[in-house]
């Protein structure tokens, strides 16, 4: 990395429990932000627009899985239709007039609501059975999404999103959309980091590690479980809604599939349960490799003069999808974030690498 | 409501329950052996139908040629997902090992699709359209014949399981620590069980095949074969038999009483519903023996 | 121990300076040598965790299932080195680890659990073998069709022993059989167990904590504590010791905690 650990000492605890305990961190952060929220200056639209967007937004997304996954340690296969719950919630808020500063909450609490069903089933089951019956009610609620008119808006099943209006103002250029979804997307990044430090986040690692045992020394997993449920699902919510507003700008029940769900289970995993950083790894990588993944397809063939069915091209890259998942778990199966920590750890004393850090 | 319409539905409904069974089977005996819940069972099925395709239509073999060596192949596949996929997981947490067995189901089902491509063909096996005729209800002959298979498939696997190589399997699935310590190998009983398993799928996929065409949707059999299983629970072979049963009636009911008032569709709503309940009411279903872990 | 290393031609398993590592940090066994004779019958004694499971799995390959390892010192079988062996092929060598807690396959029958234990040995041999597990465990005849779980606890033992039985072992070791046992029934399978050892010269490593009831059979004990051998003598020896019959066979009376700590003390002359 660009700096040393040598020579920074802290006097006190307020130091040592910071956010980023040390000043060339800070000054990365502050770069890395700095370099975001210029975005819009050089960058053209179509990679704000189509890769930086939506990129933030599934962050947010995942990081609000990694809370369930990562932090309480609790399956969830439903997690999309949890975010479909808020999109929906937030694009009837929306045409009924609600402003969408407050559809957006609206969206998230719908969702947390709702999402606490999932709740439920962790507080009596767990592990496979959980999974289960996650994946039992993403189908439930793919159905009621679909078969409901009143939810999916009659026979055509797409409902248009009214565009965006903050504080009375239409928001509707690339840059715009933009800052809506980096904005979100800090927000929930800045939650995540500060609740390691919280008791909520420790008694949830507390939960993850041992219900039983967190149950013998004070830990209420019930209570955690269901605030962590929630507090996931709230961030779903106001995600899916987001990622409409910004992105979809209209809503259909495909979008929250459970292969969707399975794509955000794929970005945690392959980002790496509880990493922060690895969500924005695993958000990043799987949203980008189809794409990549198309692109390295065309050029290999162009470069071995064959050609390829219409169909294989179609398939190839979810193919590779799925061997890159098995492939992280046999190899890393604590992902990207883990694989770059390895990477920083050894910077960090490069060139001496005999110096344990 | 027609009374005749609704015993109807329920008969073929329990006959397409016991189709169901025969992918529950797949799942049941793979958790019997190693606790791993296969959610690739859907995509095992499919790759199947493939496969037997395959050889049928572009090797241009006879069907009856095509199935056995299907099975051969699928048993070898079987083995192989195990040893590359799932050995090196044991003992990881179950969400490693449930995000293993979806990323092999994405990955035969998109494999699957790169190699033969996504749309529908169909797989004749030789039965007729005409229905049978039981007094005055109408049975299809293709769905009576697919039960059939899987109540004989049901004796096969009872039968294995008194054999010696069936009997070791047993004894990985009670105490795998206890197997190891009078010579079993562990890993092979497993990698068996996966092979067993991928030749049941085959099975599945030739009837499920012959009833609907091979294409992406067999895969989605894996949500029906889940429900059996867990309401059967998970270990038992007899109970996905008769939970089989039990679904395919419900769904056959059900969907002769919801759909005129859901307007359609309601069988999958069945099924969600039923693997809940089952879970919330009895997560160890109707014949499993394991205490699960509760909360 | 100079005793161990000049027998050591005649031994069937030696045992040098093993260590065993769990999750590669936590030490269990630091430094174990011990020797069986051929033909002879050994005890392992100690208290709960002093590392005697943990020897008898270096020995039968069990460890990698707790992710445990040997990490330094060799485990020998008739001379040969097996550390690098898997399990199924140290039981096919002749080795036969008799789990602690019984560990019977519970949904079998005991007839279905024998035959499971002959997966090494060929069909021929297991059904001999098996008309001779039969006739040391009459017991076992008469319940086998009722599953195993439903078996009594001793009955559950001696199951457990036919099982290790079945893989024709050279040598035979077992992991506190008298467990949770009435001692009528610890006899029984005591005498039986020697009888063995008399009739086909088997070999046994039998690990107790019972060790009034082990040293009436056995030639030779060891003493592990903590993850080391602490004493090793012929079992007389053994039983006349004060320090044994102090904490060991329940002779102790009037003891205070002075008079433990200069026990260890004592101890720390004899490793």
């Amino acid at each position: 990395m660009l700096f040393r650990q040598a020579g920074i000492l802290h006097t006190n605890y307020a130091q040592d429990r910071a956010l980023f305990p040390i000043p060339a961190d800070r000054w990365m952060i502050g770069g890395l932000l700095l370099l975001a929220a210029t975005a819009p200056l050089y960058l053209n639209s179509l990679y704000l627009s189509s890769y930086l967007l939506p990129w933030l937004v599934w962050t947010a997304a995942a990081l609000g899985l990694n809370l369930i996954l990562g932090w309480a340690g609790q399956f969830h296969l439903g997690y999309a239709a949890v975010m479909g719950i808020g999109a929906y919630a937030a694009v009837h808020a929306q045409r009924a007039g609600v402003p969408w500063e407050i559809a957006i909450v609206l969206a998230g609490l719908t969702a947390a609501v709702i999402g606490s069903v999932f709740a439920f089933a962790a507080l009596r089951v767990k592990g496979l059975y959980l999974a289960l019956s996650t994946l039992a009610l993403q189908f439930v609620m793919d159905w009621t999404i679909s078969h409901v008119p009143a939810i999916s808006g009659g026979t055509q099943a797409t409902l248009q999103a009214p565009d965006i209006r903050l504080l009375g103002q239409a928001v509707t250029s690339d840059a715009g959309l933009y800052y809506v979804a980096l904005v979100w997307c800090v927000l929930v990044t800045t939650f995540m980091l500060n609740l390691r430090r919280t008791a909520l986040g420790r008694a949830l690692v507390a939960v993850r590690e041992k219900d039983y045992a967190a149950a013998v020394i004070g830990v209420n997993s019930f209570y955690f479980k269901l605030v962590a449920f929630a507090t996931s699902s709230f961030i779903a919510g106001v995600s899916g809604a987001v990622l409409i507003g910004t992105f979809y700008h209209a809503v259909t029940p495909e979008q929250f599939s459970v292969d969707v769900s399975i794509q955000a289970l794929a970005m945690v995993i392959v980002g790496g349960l509880g990493s922060i950083i690895g969500s924005y790894f695993g958000a990043g990588f799987i949203l980008l490799m189809p794409g990549a993944m198309n692109s390295f397809i065309s050029w290999l063939t162009g470069l071995f003069g064959f050609s390829l069915g219409i169909e294989t091209l179609a398939h190839l890259p979810h193919a590779l999808y799925g061997a890159l998942i098995i492939g992280f778990l046999l190899l890393e199966p604590l992902g990207l974030g883990k694989i770059y920590g390895n990477v920083r750890d050894y910077l960090l004393v490069w060139p001496f690498g005999y110096v344990k850090k | 409501m027609d009374i005749l319409l609704l015993l109807e539905s329920a008969l073929n409904g329990a006959l397409v329950g016991l189709m169901y069974s025969l992918v529950a089977m797949g799942i049941v005996l793979i958790y019997k052996s190693s606790s791993v819940p296969n959610l690739a069972q859907g995509a095992m099925v499919m790759l199947a139908g493939y496969v037997i395709l395959a050889f049928a239509n572009q090797l241009h073999l006879p069907i009856w040629a095509a199935i056995p060596l299907g099975i051969v192949t699928m048993f070898v596949i079987g083995i192989g997902i195990e040893r590359v996929a799932l050995r090196r997981l044991a003992g990881r947490p179950i969400i490693m090992i449930l995000m293993m067995t979806l990323g092999i189901e994405i990955f035969l089902r998109a494999g699957s699709m790169t190699i033969w491509g996504g749309t529908s063909r169909p797989l004749p096996i030789g039965i007729s359209d005409s229905p049978l005729f039981l007094g005055p209800l109408l049975i299809n002959r293709a769905y009576a014949v697919g039960a059939g298979v899987a109540v004989v498939m049901f004796v096969l696997l009872v039968l294995f399981f008194r054999t010696r190589i069936g009997v070791v399997l047993r004894a990985i699935s009670d105490d795998y620590t206890a197997a190891w310590s009078v010579g079993i190998s562990v890993e092979r009983g497993v990698a068996l069980s996966w092979a067993i398993s991928a030749v049941v799928a085959t099975i599945a996929a030739v009837l499920w095949g012959s009833v609907q065409g091979v294409d992406q949707s067999l895969a989605l059999l894996l949500l029906k074969g889940v429900t059996v299983a867990v309401l059967g629970g998970l270990d038992s072979i007899g109970g996905a038999l008769l939970a089989g049963i039990l679904l395919g009636i419900v769904e056959g009911t059900a969907s002769v009483v919801l759909d005129p008032l859901l307007g359609g569709a309601s069988r999958e709503l069945v099924d969600a519903a039923m693997l809940i309940l089952t879970i919330m009411l009895r997560p160890h279903g109707l014949f499993g023996r394991h205490d699960i872990e509760r909360v | 121990m100079a005793a161990i290393t000049e027998a050591k031609a005649g031994n069937i398993l030696t045992l040098n300076n093993v260590e065993v590592v769990y999750d590669y940090v936590s030490l269990a066994i630091k430094g174990v040598s011990l020797a069986v004779p051929q033909g002879g019958m050994v005890a392992l004694l100690g208290a709960n965790g002093a590392g005697k499971s943990t020897t008898l799995k270096s020995i039968s390959g069990l460890l990698a299932a707790e992710r445990g390892e040997v990490r330094r010192g060799e485990v020998a079988f008739q001379g040969q080195p097996i550390n690098a062996l898997m399990p199924q092929d140290r039981v096919r060598l002749g080795i036969a680890h008799v789990l602690e807690g019984r560990r019977v396959f519970e949904h079998l029958t005991p007839d279905e659990n024998l035959i499971a234990a002959s997966a090494v040995r060929s069909r021929h041999d297991a059904a001999r073998n098996k008309d001779r597990v039969y006739s040391y465990f009459p017991r076992l005849f008469e319940r086998r069709g009722s599953a195993a779980g439903y078996l009594s606890g001793g009955e559950q033992q001696m199951l457990a022993i036919g099982r290790a039985l079945m893989t024709q072992p050279k040598l035979l070791m077992l992991d506190e059989p008298s467990l949770g046992l009435a001692p009528f029934l610890v006899a029984e399978i005591f005498q039986i167990l020697s009888r063995i050892n008399r009739e086909d010269g088997l070999s046994v490593l039998l690990v107790e904590q019972n060790a009034i009831a082990a040293l009436e059979i056995v030639s030779h004990g060891y003493l592990i504590e903590s993850g080391r051998i602490v004493m090793h003598d012929t079992a007389e020896a053994l039983k006349r010791n004060p320090d044994i019959q102090e904490f060991y066979l329940g002779g102790a009376e009037n003891k205070n905690f002075r008079d433990i700590k200069h026990y260890r003390r004592r101890k720390r002359w004899l490793t």
